[in-house]
C-alpha cells in the first residue's frame, strides 16, 4: 500500500498541531508497512526522512501549460501543440506574471518551479492554487494507491492529484472554519474550499467526534462517509526534568493566543484563584491577535506581579515550560482535538481542559470543565494545587493513559480506511 | 420449611451543593437544598410512599404471614422530616402494625466502620437515639452501611448489644458453604450472623427488567420457582435491597410494585415459606458455623469488598483527612460543624469519587450529580476544609 499525502507543515518547522499530527501519523503508516510519499509546499532538508519520503513541492518543475484549471463540473486541460507561441496571455497569467519575481516563481524555458513560503501569509489562496498545480505535477509520475490530504489548504492539491490519478481520496479534518473563526465569523472562501474537498473525497476523517458532528451538520457530508479517527502522541523517549525557580506553583496556558484558545478564560481564571491564594504563578506561553487585549486586561486586573508571558516556544523550551508546571490549563472554547494536553500529561503535568475539546473523548485522567465556567476551572485548578492526592493520581495514572495512545493503532485504523476506498474504486 | 426474610435499605444522603474553594470560609451552606428536595420528593413519591401502602395492605391481609424489616439511615430520616415528612407517618403507621422491624444502622450511612470503633460507635448510638426519638424503637439486630462487615465490627457490635448483624454471603469468604444457613462470629459466637443470597437478590435488583426469562420478565411465579431450588434443609433465605429498587430503579410501569404484591401474597399462601424478621433469629436456632471475616465485605460489586469507596488514592485521602478530623470533633463545641462532620462520612460522597468502573452506569450511581470522580473529589475536600475551620471556631463564643 502507498500512499500520496499532502500536508502544510511537518516538524520541525511548525506552527501548530498539524504538523505534530502528520509526523505522527506518517510514522504510524510506516510500521503498519504502509509507504508514505509526504508532500509539503516548502521542506527545509532537515526534516526526519527516516520512515517516510519528503517531496519538496518547491523543486517541483510544472508546466503552466498543462496546469489544470477547476471549474465547476470538471477540468479543462490545455493540450500542447508543438509551438512557441502562446495564443492568450489570461488576466491571471498576466498577473502570475507580473509577479513573479516578488513571488519567487522561476521559469525555465516552459517549466516553471514555484517558491512557496509554506506559512499562512497574505499570499495563502495564491499558493494553494499553484499547490494544486504541482499536485497533478507529481501524481503523474508518483505510483501510489491512494491520496491523503490534510485541512482545506491541501484539498485543492488532493483533487487535483484524483483527477490526474483517478486513485480514492481520503480528506483529513484537523479543524474546521467553524473552529477557527466562530460561528458568526465564518470565512466562505475556506468554507466554500472545505466543502469542495469534502464533497470529492471518497472518505472523510475527523480528528474527534466533535469534529465529525461539525462536519455532518454544517457541512451537510453524509454520516457514513466520515470516521472519527482520534490523534495519538509520539512516546517521548526523554524524561522531563522538574526544574523550578521559583517556589510558587506554576499554572500553564501554551497556545496560540487566539479566540478559539480561550486565553481570556484563562486570565479571568487567574484572577479567581490568585485572590484566594497568592502564592500561585500563572504563565501564558504563545503569541497571537488576542495578545494586546490579553496584556491590558491582566494589567486591568492588577494580576501582572503574578502573570507571566513567554512568546512563542518550541522544542525544548516547551518541554522546560512542562518541567515548571504544576498545572497546565487548556480553556478552548473549540477544539477539534488539541494533542497539547497530551503533552503535558507525558511530562508529569496534570491537565485541565474544556469539554469543548476533541481530546476529551480519549482521556480519563483530566479534569473536563466548560470553556466558560471559570469557577469550575479555577476551582478544578485550586484541588490540583491544593489537594496532592488528585495530581499524584493524574501523574500516575496520566503518563500511563496517554502512552497507551499510540499513533500506530491509530495508523492501523485508517490503513483500514485506505484498503476499503480502494477496493471501492 | 425456609424462613424468608425481606430486608430494605434507605439510605439518601444529604447531597452537597457545588462549594468552590472560595466559598471556603465565606459561607457554610454545603447542601443542595434544591437537589435534596426534589430527590426526597421523587422518591417518596415513586418509591417510598407506596411501597409502604403496598406493605400495609399486604400486612393487613395476610396478618401474621408477611413481615419485613428495614434500616432507614438517620440522614434519610432527617431529609424526609425536612422535605417529606408524610414518609415518616407512613412509617410510624407501618410500625404500628408490629409486623417491620426497624434495625440498627449508622446515623449518616457513614463508612465509620472501616475507620475505628469510637467513631463507628459515635454513629450507632447517634442512630439508636433518633430511632428511639423517631420510632420509639430499640434495635436489637443491626444493618450496616452498605452491609460492610467484618470480625472486628462483629465484635464492636456485640459489644453495644446487638444480638444479630446483617451482612453478604460473600462467595470468597462462604466458599463451598451456603448463605441459607445461620453463622455466627467466630471471636463472638452470640453474634449471629444472617447472611444476603445475593444472586437471588440480583435477580430483582439488576434483572428484573431483562426479557430472558424464558422469553419473558421476570414473574413471581418464576422467582418461587428458583426458591424451591434451594434444599430443603437450609432454613434462612435473607434477601435485601435497597427500597428503591421498587418504583425508582424499576419503575411503576416495569411492573415491579405487582411483582412484589405477587410475590409476598403467594409466598405468604405458601407453607413452605415462613417469613421472619432479624430480631426472632435469637431465640430460634442455634448456628451452624463461625464465619470469618478478617476483611471488611460489603455487597459492592462481584468482589463483594471496599474498593467502591476506598478503592483509589482520592478516596483514601478523603477518607483520611475526614476521620483526622475526630478529635476536633470531640472537643469542638460547634454543634452545627459537628453536624456536618457526620454527614461528610456518607458512603455516597465516596462512590462518586470511584474510578473503578469509568464507563460503568452501575445502578449506584443513579444519583451522581458529579461530571467527574475528580470534581467529586475536589468539591468534598472544599467542603471538608470548611468543616475543618468551622469545628474550630466556637459559635458561642464568638457571640
Amino acid at each position: 500500500m502507498k500512499v500520496l499525502m499532502f500536508g502544510w507543515e511537518f516538524p520541525p518547522h511548525i506552527a501548530g498541531g498539524l504538523g505534530t499530527a502528520c509526523y505522527g501519523l506518517t510514522r504510524g503508516l510506516a510500521v503498519n508497512g504502509v509507504d508514505v510519499a509526504f508532500v509539503m509546499p516548502k521542506a527545509s532538508g532537515d526534516e526526519d526522512q527516516s520512515l517516510i519520503k519528503i517531496i519538496n513541492a518547491s523543486d517541483v518543475e510544472v508546466d503552466p501549460r498543462f496546469s489544470p484549471f477547476f471549474q465547476q463540473g470538471g477540468e479543462t486541460t490545455y493540450i500542447q501543440v508543438n509551438s512557441q507561441m502562446i495564443p492568450y496571455v489570461g488576466l491571471d497569467d498576466y498577473y502570475n506574471v507580473i509577479n513573479q519575481i516578488d513571488s519567487g516563481v522561476f521559469i525555465s524555458g516552459n517549466k516553471r518551479r514555484y517558491e512557496f513560503s509554506g506559512r499562512y501569509g497574505n499570499n495563502l489562496m495564491q499558493e494553494v492554487d499553484r499547490y494544486a498545480e504541482v499536485a497533478a505535477e507529481i501524481a503523474k509520475h508518483e505510483q501510489f494507491d491512494v491520496i491523503h490530504a490534510h485541512d482545506w489548504l491541501t484539498y485543492k492539491a488532493g483533487i487535483a492529484a484524483k483527477k490526474v490519478s483517478g486513485k480514492p481520496l481520503v480528506v483529513h479534518i484537523h479543524a474546521t472554519e467553524y473552529d477557527r473563526s466562530g460561528e458568526h465569523n465564518i470565512n466562505d472562501i475556506v468554507y466554500g474550499l472545505e466543502r469542495y474537498g469534502m464533497s470529492e473525497a471518497d472518505m472523510v476523517c475527523a480528528v474527534s467526534d466533535l469534529t465529525r458532528r461539525i462536519v455532518i451538520e454544517k457541512y451537510h457530508i453524509p454520516a457514513e462517509k466520515v470516521v472519527t479517527l482520534h490523534n495519538a502522541v509520539v512516546p517521548n523517549d526523554k524524561t522531563v526534568e522538574r526544574e523550578k525557580n521559583v517556589k510558587e506553583k506554576i499554572v500553564t496556558f501554551l497556545g496560540r493566543v487566539t479566540f478559539q484558545k480561550g486565553p481570556e478564560y484563562f486570565v479571568e481564571t487567574a484572577k479567581k484563584v490568585l485572590d484566594k491564594d497568592p502564592n500561585v504563578r500563572f504563565v501564558l506561553a504563545g503569541d497571537g491577535d488576542m495578545m494586546p487585549r490579553i496584556i491590558e486586561r491582566v494589567a486591568e486586573l492588577g494580576i501582572s506581579d503574578r502573570f507571566h508571558f513567554t512568546g512563542f516556544l518550541r522544542g525544548t523550551d516547551i518541554d522546560k515550560m512542562f518541567g515548571m508546571s504544576d498545572v497546565y490549563v487548556m480553556p478552548s472554547i473549540s477544539e477539534p482535538f488539541g494533542i497539547s494536553p497530551l503533552e503535558a500529561m507525558r511530562a508529569n503535568v496534570p491537565v485541565v481542559i474544556s469539554k469543548q475539546s476533541g481530546v476529551a473523548e480519549v482521556l480519563q485522567y483530566a479534569i473536563k470543565v466548560d470553556f466558560w465556567d471559570i469557577d469550575a476551572t479555577a476551582d478544578a485548578i485550586y484541588g490540583l494545587l491544593h489537594y496532592p492526592a488528585l495530581s499524584k493520581l493524574f501523574i500516575s495514572k496520566g503518563k500511563e493513559e496517554v502512552d497507551n495512545l499510540k499513533w500506530e493503532n491509530v495508523a492501523r485504523k485508517l490503513k483500514d480506511i485506505y484498503t476499503k476506498v480502494v477496493n471501492r474504486s | 420449611m425456609h424462613n424468608i426474610c425481606f430486608h430494605f435499605h434507605i439510605s439518601q444522603p444529604f447531597r452537597l451543593r457545588t462549594y468552590r474553594f472560595f466559598d471556603i470560609n465565606q459561607h457554610h451552606q454545603y447542601f443542595d437544598d434544591y437537589q435534596n428536595s426534589y430527590l426526597a420528593n421523587r422518591l417518596a413519591e415513586r418509591c417510598y410512599l407506596p411501597a409502604n401502602a403496598m406493605l400495609k395492605e399486604l400486612i393487613a391481609k395476610y396478618g401474621d404471614k408477611v413481615k419485613v424489616s428495614f434500616s432507614i439511615a438517620g440522614s434519610s430520616i432527617h431529609l424526609f422530616q425536612q422535605y417529606c415528612p408524610e414518609v415518616i407517618e407512613s412509617f410510624k403507621e407501618l410500625i404500628a402494625t408490629k409486623k417491620v422491624e426497624i434495625t440498627g444502622n449508622t446515623y449518616t450511612h457513614s463508612l465509620a466502620s472501616l475507620h475505628n470503633k469510637t467513631c463507628f460507635m459515635e454513629q450507632v448510638k447517634l442512630q439508636e437515639k433518633l430511632l428511639k426519638e423517631v420510632f420509639k424503637v430499640r434495635p436489637t439486630s443491626f444493618c450496616n452501611t452498605e452491609i460492610i462487615y467484618s470480625d472486628e465490627i462483629g465484635e464492636w457490635l456485640h459489644e453495644a448489644g446487638y444480638d444479630v448483624v446483617l451482612t453478604e454471603g460473600a462467595r470468597h469468604i462462604l466458599g463451598w458453604k451456603s448463605p441459607c444457613y445461620l453463622y455466627c462470629n467466630p471471636f463472638q459466637t452470640d453474634l449471629k450472623l444472617m447472611l444476603r443470597s445475593y444472586r437471588l437478590c440480583d435477580d430483582i435488583t439488576l434483572r428484573f427488567e431483562e426479557k430472558d426469562w424464558d422469553g419473558m420478565g421476570l414473574t413471581a411465579e418464576k422467582y418461587i420457582n428458583n426458591l424451591n431450588k434451594i434444599p430443603d434443609d437450609a432454613p434462612f433465605i435473607n434477601l435485601y435491597f435497597d427500597y428503591e429498587t421498587i418504583g425508582e430503579y424499576h419503575t411503576a410501569d416495569t411492573g415491579i410494585f405487582d411483582f412484589f404484591k405477587a410475590l409476598f401474597s403467594q409466598l405468604a399462601e405458601n407453607d413452605k415459606y415462613k417469613f421472619i424478621t432479624p430480631k426472632e433469629i435469637t431465640s430460634m436456632k442455634v448456628p451452624c458455623s463461625t464465619m470469618h471475616a478478617p476483611w471488611p465485605i460489603s455487597y459492592s460489586g462481584d468482589e463483594k469488598d471496599t474498593a467502591e469507596w476506598l478503592g483509589n488514592d482520592l478516596q483514601q485521602e478523603a477518607f483520611n483527612q475526614l476521620f483526622k478530623l475526630e478529635n476536633l470533633y470531640k472537643k469542638s463545641k460547634n454543634k452545627v460543624a459537628k453536624e456536618n462532620w457526620l454527614q461528610l462520612q456518607a458512603a455516597d460522597h465516596f462512590n462518586f469519587m470511584s474510578t473503578k468502573w469509568f464507563a460503568h452506569d452501575s445502578v449506584r450511581r443513579n444519583f451522581d450529580v458529579y461530571p467527574s470522580p475528580y470534581q467529586a473529589f475536589i468539591n468534598f475536600m472544599n467542603v471538608l476544609n470548611d468543616v475543618k475551620l468551622q469545628l474550630e471556631t466556637n459559635p458561642e463564643k464568638k457571640a
